[in-house]
């Protein structure tokens, strides 16, 4: 069953007559939002104008570039116009000039469409339930990545061809491996504007396809003439090629070309005027010089059904119109004043034009525009169908029935209930019901339907009621939207195609934020993925109004935005700075919570003092690092460590950098500075890291030794004098004695020299230096020590009263293993180290004796714990007779 | 003794799924660069990749031969060479020579730098001024956090401490905050954070900032550890300088224990091979005795051997199914354990020998003296004495921050004098050393004369208390002192002890001092979490220096349970040693808390002072 042409504008505002040229090509994305614009082919200027679904208009602009070959609109509803020389103009919905790209210039004979005649240029349709998001501006790429742009192009050296011949072909490549992404479009949102293209070259019969920018072939098949008609078909996500010349059909891909015939075609076709492919690139339709119309599936290998109108003028277009997952298969074809529903029937449908029309195939149906009308051709949908047939007795049709009679008052609402209940239906008439109501765009029928449903529900015990109210939210989504001030009059099928999302996205592009909120707060959609966002593009567009001051402006956005979860100020900021808004860019970015976000656009306006405190803030040293680069290169060195001065985390880090990377710009550091402190260090560093030669040495102490006096650190410099003498003094020795002296520290220094047996020289350079007297004895005592020089210790002990104490020569002796010298320093231990130095040497009994002697406690203990085995017995019992008379005592 | 919890301690988590998660990421950076590779490893990052992926493991990825990243030309002949570095310069420039060198021998081969845990800015820009950025291809391997035990994780990033508190270089920061990020969306949200110090502050605000922006996965979850508590290690020096007496402090000031695992030598195995043992919970030995005072583990250990021997002895008279049940079931456990018995009294023995030569009761004598903070003179010829003889520089310097700390900065002479002696014995370069612990705090001298003092106590005498610690932060802003006296006394860290204090049955957290002094560091913990935040304790964070820097953050929805109240994750930034561990360990036990422990790096004494000290290269 089909519908006739339902009008769906309700006010048409299509300019007058006349002015509906052939140029005009139109498209319209799934929302059916269907924007038209025109130009003028008159000497002056044409003009493009952008008009909504409903006619109102919304751009106009006087076409300022080169020859225009055709128009067409992505699938993010950007307005692509191809000129003749392969530039593709990008523009936006509200005719703001976006981007441009080229094509290239192929090269074939006459440059790009010079004489354009016809042309159509389809886009790629979010249809194919493969389809999958892709974008958060709700782009869609079509499962099967088939994209397919369509440019008519007629040669001015065949001024005779048909007129629809075109010889240019281009198609997207399916192939994924070469639809890579083009160097100046980035992102998948641009993929629709991956074309192939295909120039006929006339003079050398060549067919030259040609990948836009990553891909090319070209084949070269032995036409003696132009095609007639060609299309893109997709098998197996490749796109090919079909090509009609004379009665033979070619399928071209990137590397062969090969012939096909569709099976069961009728004899005697000598040309195929026009043909046809599905919405959902199934299905074919040849349309041939005899008024036949074959239709099969795209693959060409299986007929479906054939027709002949026995009209042999060639048809201005023929689109496929079916419904998904409908059995009916529909060619609607047009002629100037006639329309015609052909199809798997001997009878074909025949609609009068009444003015020139255009055809636009979608999802569910065809959509036709003329000048002052806009219609949806479609096939009626099941369960409208079984609801409003003539006498139906379909369960829905007897609740709907039932419900009307209900509300009249009358009995017969029980019967009717009865009857659909009696045979177990009212679960399914409750259902068709819902999804009748669904399809219709009245709001009266919608309500009516739905009443019906909800009737039905009642007398239902456990009905899931959420189809219901999805229904009921849908429609109320769908009718706000189809409102013609709004002008996106969807269909069902195409808004649950295109999910709430994609539609948010379309009212944004219109800048209908208010009504997106709605929808949003209505439906509940959570705030990141809902209002936030919306917000957030209202704000890009809110920065652009150049009229309000940069302080209303920002003042306003956050009023509105706040502290919305998910906003970001900064991409608002770059927006605004974007427009040549430094200030309010400025000022927006003070309501960015995040302070790293903040930099890198601070840095792109050139504000990088303020990017260097907002990346201090951010506690990223990374960001600090990019930020002090940065000004590094902008600044001269001067301003660059002033700015440094006052960051101290900067600093460090920068000081951090230096110091493995840039030594000398780290001396810089501390001098800008006055840092004597850590310039005196530095240069004692290099005293020993950088420099080699004993001069140059020195010389790094001397101006270390200055750096330090100007610091007031005196410790530090006279150390640092001291360290010169010795280096020096160090030279000489290894001159005089050999040996390795440099980089020995004092001590060790004095040690060499003992052991060596200079003991002269030792004393002389501990005079000199004035080693104090304790390091000199125990600096001797244990250099004598390790020559096992006892002879010399001995003397040394006695050369006057040791200021360390004896003990330590009775360590340093039983150290070696010496215990007869050990034995005659113990002697001279003063009384309160004997005891150890009794026990040190072994000497178990006198150490108790001593012990016993001073009464000590701690000492007794000591001693106790020494005394091991038997041999020790006695002096234990000693010890242990001694504590308890003192404690007697 | 064992170290029995109580029955209702909480159960920690589980953390090996941390290292699941760095072996996986590892795997797949490897699978990255396919075909065979040669792998050059940081010398830093060869303990802990052990924990994560053995060489099996990395041979399975198609890894061919691995090298040492050291500053020498490499000998690989890969076609494919794989850095896994630190963030450091000194990397960058080895591998960009190492580039360099292929180019000009006119060689091409694929180079990939992992970067773990994180990649810098700095590191990126050192390899483009080299030339070489286009010719490698850079990676981050996040392994931030590897468990070294139950209640341990590590960030095995030593160079923190001097990094942060010595040059003031935040960068690791942002690491840190990563680390307690993923514990968070790992073990639920953390309810209650109390910490202490800058840099405890800074990675608090960045952490929680991390968290907003990924707002929503860790909400509506319930809380697994419901305390978390941050400090500085510039709050306790005192406690890190200390010698430490408790078994496994003792066995990595002695040892140096690395990366959970220790190296044996020969005087300890009583063999002639060293050995490496892996010193954990599962040491079952070793976990008996980790948190003993040293002077119970030889008792502890010569018990157990003879228990050990009464179970080996039961097989006499056994018929024969008993013995073959014994070998079969009980003899392997019996000999594992025998041989860690052996191992750790090798160990002891070892320890004690090093101790007693070096006067070790002497030495611990002198830090308690300093402590307590009587005997001043005495304790400072002592430390006079130890640099004359050249007994250890670390321990020299050790001993001289000790006293500067608890002395609030040395007396001008002592300062000079002190310095003097020590470049004498250990040359001139530790003029930088000691510049360098001038500005950490460590090493100080006394402001001329204690003027401040005075004016502080007639000040405070004059106005009410916290306007005189406003006055007073502002003169210790020109001179941070440490005020360790004044904080010992507030918070009664040094325990008046009548008697013999009995380390067998420790009474507080001062046994793992020999009872001597409560460790700074735990005692705030405690005195927090007692009264949970900071109030009352003012005057102590005002003494700290901490004033502005003390913070506590209380979720209001009291989702957490009481058991998870009680599992407790203490941070220290810039290391902590295994004594505070320790006491912490001891206070979790007696108040029925378990601690989990997150550190930068295990550090001890001697590893401060060496991060601090200038040595020539």
């Amino acid at each position: 069953m089909w519908c006739g042409p339902l009008e769906l504008v309700h006010r048409p505002a299509w300019p007058g007559p006349g002015q509906l040229g052939q140029k005009v090509s139109s498209q319209t994305t799934a929302l059916l939002r269907n924007p038209w614009r025109k130009e003028k082919p008159a000497s002056a200027r044409p003009v493009l104008e952008i008009y909504s679904a409903s006619g109102v208009p919304l751009a106009s602009l006087l076409w300022k570039s080169g020859p225009v070959v055709s128009l067409g609109w992505s699938a993010e509803e950007e307005l692509l116009c191809v000129q003749e020389d392969g530039v593709v103009l990008v523009y936006g919905l509200h005719g703001d000039f976006r981007r441009h790209f080229s094509m290239g210039n192929v090269g074939g004979p006459g440059g790009w469409g010079k004489g354009m005649e016809s042309g159509t240029l389809s886009l790629p349709q979010p249809t194919t339930p493969l389809s999958r998001r892709c974008s958060r501006t709700g782009f869609w790429m079509p499962g099967s990545s088939i994209l397919s742009l369509v440019l008519g192009w007629l040669s001015s050296q065949e001024p005779t061809a048909s007129p629809s011949v075109p010889t240019w072909v281009t198609s997207n490549s399916a192939g994924c491996q070469r639809c890579q992404v083009s160097p100046d479009t980035p992102g998948a949102a641009f993929t629709a504007h991956r074309c192939a293209f295909c120039p006929w070259d006339h003079q050398r019969q060549k067919l030259w396809a040609l990948g836009s920018l990553r891909w090319s072939f070209s084949t070269t098949i032995g036409l003696q003439s132009a095609p007639s008609c060609w299309t893109t078909v997709c098998q197996d996500r490749v796109a090919h090629i079909l090509l009609a010349v004379g009665p033979d059909l070619y399928l071209l891909d990137h590397a062969a070309c090969s012939a096909v015939t569709p099976p069961g075609l009728a004899p005697g076709v000598s040309s195929f005027l026009q043909m046809a492919v599905s919405f959902t690139y199934r299905h074919l339709a040849l349309f041939t010089d005899t008024g036949y119309i074959w239709m099969g599936t795209a693959s060409l290998k299986e007929k479906l059904c054939e027709f002949n109108c026995n009209i042999r003028a060639p048809p201005k277009q023929m689109v496929w119109c079916s419904r998904p997952r409908s059995k009916e298969r529909a060619v609607v074809v047009a002629w100037e004043r006639r329309l015609m529903v052909v199809g798997d029937a001997p009878e074909s449908i025949q609609f009068v034009l009444d003015e020139d029309s255009y055809l636009v195939p979608e999802l569910d149906g065809v959509r036709i525009f003329s000048r002052s009308t806009h219609e949806f051709l479609h096939e009626v949908p099941v369960a409208s169908e079984e609801i409003f047939k003539i006498a139906s007795m379909a369960p829905g049709a007897l609740l709907l029935e039932a419900q009307k009679e209900y509300e009249k008052e009358s009995q017969k609402a029980d019967e009717y209930l009865r009857e659909i209940q009696e045979l177990g239906q009212l679960p399914q008439a409750v259902q068709q019901c819902i999804e009748a109501a669904g399809h219709e765009h009245w709001p009266d029928m919608q309500k009516s339907l739905l009443r019906a449903a909800s009737f039905g529900k009642c007398f239902l015990d456990r009905f899931p009621p959420d189809s219901f109210v999805r229904m009921c939210q849908d429609l109320r989504v769908l009718n706000a939207v189809r409102d013609y001030h709004i002008g996106i009059p969807l269909t069902y099928s195409q808004y649950k195609q295109l999910t709430i999302q994609v539609l948010l996205d379309r009212l944004v592009l219109r800048r209908l934020y208010p009504l997106a909120i709605q929808i949003c707060e209505y439906l509940r959609l959570p705030e990141v993925q809902g209002v936030s966002r919306i917000l957030a593009h209202w704000a890009c567009y809110k920065v652009q109004q150049k009229d309000v001051s940069d302080e209303d402006v920002a003042r306003a956005i956050n009023q509105k935005l706040g502290d919305t979860p998910g906003v970001s100020y900064s991409d608002i900021a770059a927006r605004a700075y974007g427009c040549g808004r430094t200030e309010l860019a400025i000022k927006l970015l003070e309501y960015e919570p995040r302070s790293g976000e903040q930099v890198p656009l601070l840095l792109k306006m050139k504000r990088s003092k303020l990017a260097l405190s907002k990346a201090i803030e951010s506690g990223d040293t990374d960001l600090v690092f990019t930020v002090l680069l940065h000004l590094k290169n902008e600044l001269n060195r001067g301003d660059f460590f002033m700015t440094l001065r006052n960051q101290p985390m900067a600093l460090s880090l920068y000081r951090q950098f230096c110091k493995h990377q840039e030594l000398e710009t780290l001396k810089d550091l501390y001098n800008q500075d006055d840092n004597h402190q850590e310039l005196g260090s530095f240069h004692i560093r290099a005293s020993y890291a950088a420099e080699e030669r004993i001069e140059g040495r020195v010389a790094a102490l001397q101006t270390a030794a200055d750096a330090f006096y100007k610091a007031k650190n005196e410790f530090a410099a006279k150390a640092t004098e001291d360290q010169m003498r010795l280096l020096r003094l160090q030279r000489r020795l290894e001159d005089e004695l050999g040996g390795r002296f440099l980089d020995l520290s004092l001590h060790d220094t004095v040690t060499t020299l003992i052991l060596s047996g200079q003991n002269k020289r030792a004393e002389q350079l501990a005079r000199d230096f004035r080693i104090p007297d304790k390091r000199l004895w125990w600096l001797k005592l244990t250099a004598l020590a390790d020559l096992e020089d006892w002879e010399e210790l001995e003397k040394f002990s006695k050369s006057k009263k040791s200021p360390i104490g004896y003990l330590p020569f009775v360590e340093i002796c039983m150290k070696q293993h010496n215990k007869y010298e050990a034995k005659k320093y113990a002697s001279r231990v003063g009384p309160e180290q004997k005891v150890k130095a009794l026990l040190l040497v072994g000497d178990v009994a006198q150490a108790a004796d001593v012990a016993i002697e001073h009464r000590n406690e701690a000492e007794m203990s000591l001693v106790l714990s020494h005394c091991t085995g038997a041999t020790d017995g006695a002096t234990a019992d000693k010890i242990q007779r001694a504590r308890a008379q003192a404690q007697k005592k | 003794m064992a170290f029995p919890h109580r029955p209702d301690a909480p159960e920690l988590p589980d953390f090996s799924m941390l290292k699941r998660l760095a072996r996986d990421q590892l795997i797949y950076l490897l699978e990255q660069l396919p075909g065979k590779k040669d792998l050059f490893i940081e010398a830093d990052l060869m303990s802990p990749l052990d924990r994560i992926a053995n060489v099996s493991i990395l041979k399975q990825h198609e890894v061919d031969k691995l090298y040492k990243v050291e500053n020498k030309p490499a000998l690989s002949s890969s076609e494919q060479l794989c850095f896994l570095v630190r963030p450091r310069i000194k990397n960058m420039r080895y591998i960009a020579s190492l580039v360099n060198a292929d180019k000009m021998a006119g060689r091409t081969r694929k180079y990939k730098v992992i970067f773990s845990p994180q990649k810098f800015y700095a590191c990126e820009m050192v390899l483009e001024e080299e030339g070489v950025y286009g010719d490698v291809s850079c990676d981050e391997w996040a392994f931030s956090l590897l468990p070294l035990d139950v209640d341990l994780l590590s960030m095995e990033l030593p160079e923190f401490f001097r990094d942060y508190f010595l040059e003031g270089d935040q960068r690791w920061i942002n690491t840190l905050a990563q680390a307690l990020h993923l514990l968070s969306t790992l073990y639920g949200p953390f309810p209650n954070c109390y910490g202490i110090g800058r840099c405890a502050k800074m990675s608090y605000e960045l952490w929680k900032r991390l968290e907003e922006e990924e707002d929503g996965e860790t909400k509506g979850r319930r809380p697994e550890i419901g305390q978390i508590f941050l400090l500085d290690r510039d709050v306790d020096f005192v406690t890190a300088l200390c010698s430490q007496v408790v078994y496994e402090g003792l066995v990595d000031d002695t040892f140096r224990i690395k990366c959970g695992s220790v190296d044996f030598g020969p005087e300890v195995t009583s063999s002639d091979k060293s050995l490496k043992v892996l010193l954990n919970a599962e040491d079952k030995v070793f976990n008996e005795i980790r948190n003993e005072h040293f002077s119970n583990v030889f008792s502890f250990l010569s018990q157990k051997a003879r228990n050990l021997q009464a179970q080996y002895d039961r097989r006499r008279g056994m018929d024969i199914k008993q013995m073959k049940n014994f070998v079969s079931q009980e003899l392997k456990g019996l000999k594992q354990e025998h041989r860690l018995l052996s191992l750790h009294i090798g160990a002891c023995e070892s320890i004690m020998k090093k101790k007693t030569k070096q006067d070790f009761q002497e030495l611990i004598k002198t830090e308690h003296a300093l402590l307590e903070g009587f005997n001043i003179r005495e304790s400072t010829s002592y430390i006079e004495e130890h640099i004359d003889r050249q007994v250890s520089p670390i321990e020299s310097l050790r001993l001289m921050c000790l006293l500067s700390i608890t002395e609030n900065g040395l007396i001008p002479k002592d300062y000079r004098s002190l310095k003097t002696q020590y470049l004498q014995s250990y040359g001139p370069e530790h003029l930088l050393t000691f510049s360098n612990l001038r500005r950490a705090g460590l090493l100080t001298e006394q402001a001329p004369g204690d003027t401040l003092t005075a004016v502080e106590s007639k000040v405070s005498k004059l106005v009410t208390d916290k306007a005189a610690g406003k006055i007073t932060d502002a003169f210790s802003s020109l001179a941070k002192r440490s005020n360790f006296r004044a904080i010992s006394k507030k918070l009664n860290l040094i325990p008046r002890v009548d008697g013999e204090y009995d380390l067998k049955v420790p009474r507080d957290m001062a046994y793992v001092f020999s009872g001597a002094y409560v460790p700074l560091s735990c005692r705030i913990i405690e005195q927090v979490l007692e009264r949970r935040g900071w109030q009352g304790l003012d005057e102590v964070v005002r003494l700290l220096n901490c004033s502005e820097l003390a913070f506590t953050d209380m979720t209001k929805d009291d989702k957490a349970s009481s058991e998870s109240l009680r599992l407790i994750l203490v941070v220290f930034l810039g290391g902590c040693t295994f004594s505070e561990i320790s006491a912490l360990r001891f206070l979790g036990r007696e108040k029925g808390y378990r601690f989990i422990f997150l550190t930068t790096a295990v550090t001890n004494s001697a590893r401060l002072m060496e991060a601090m000290s200038e040595v020539k290269a």
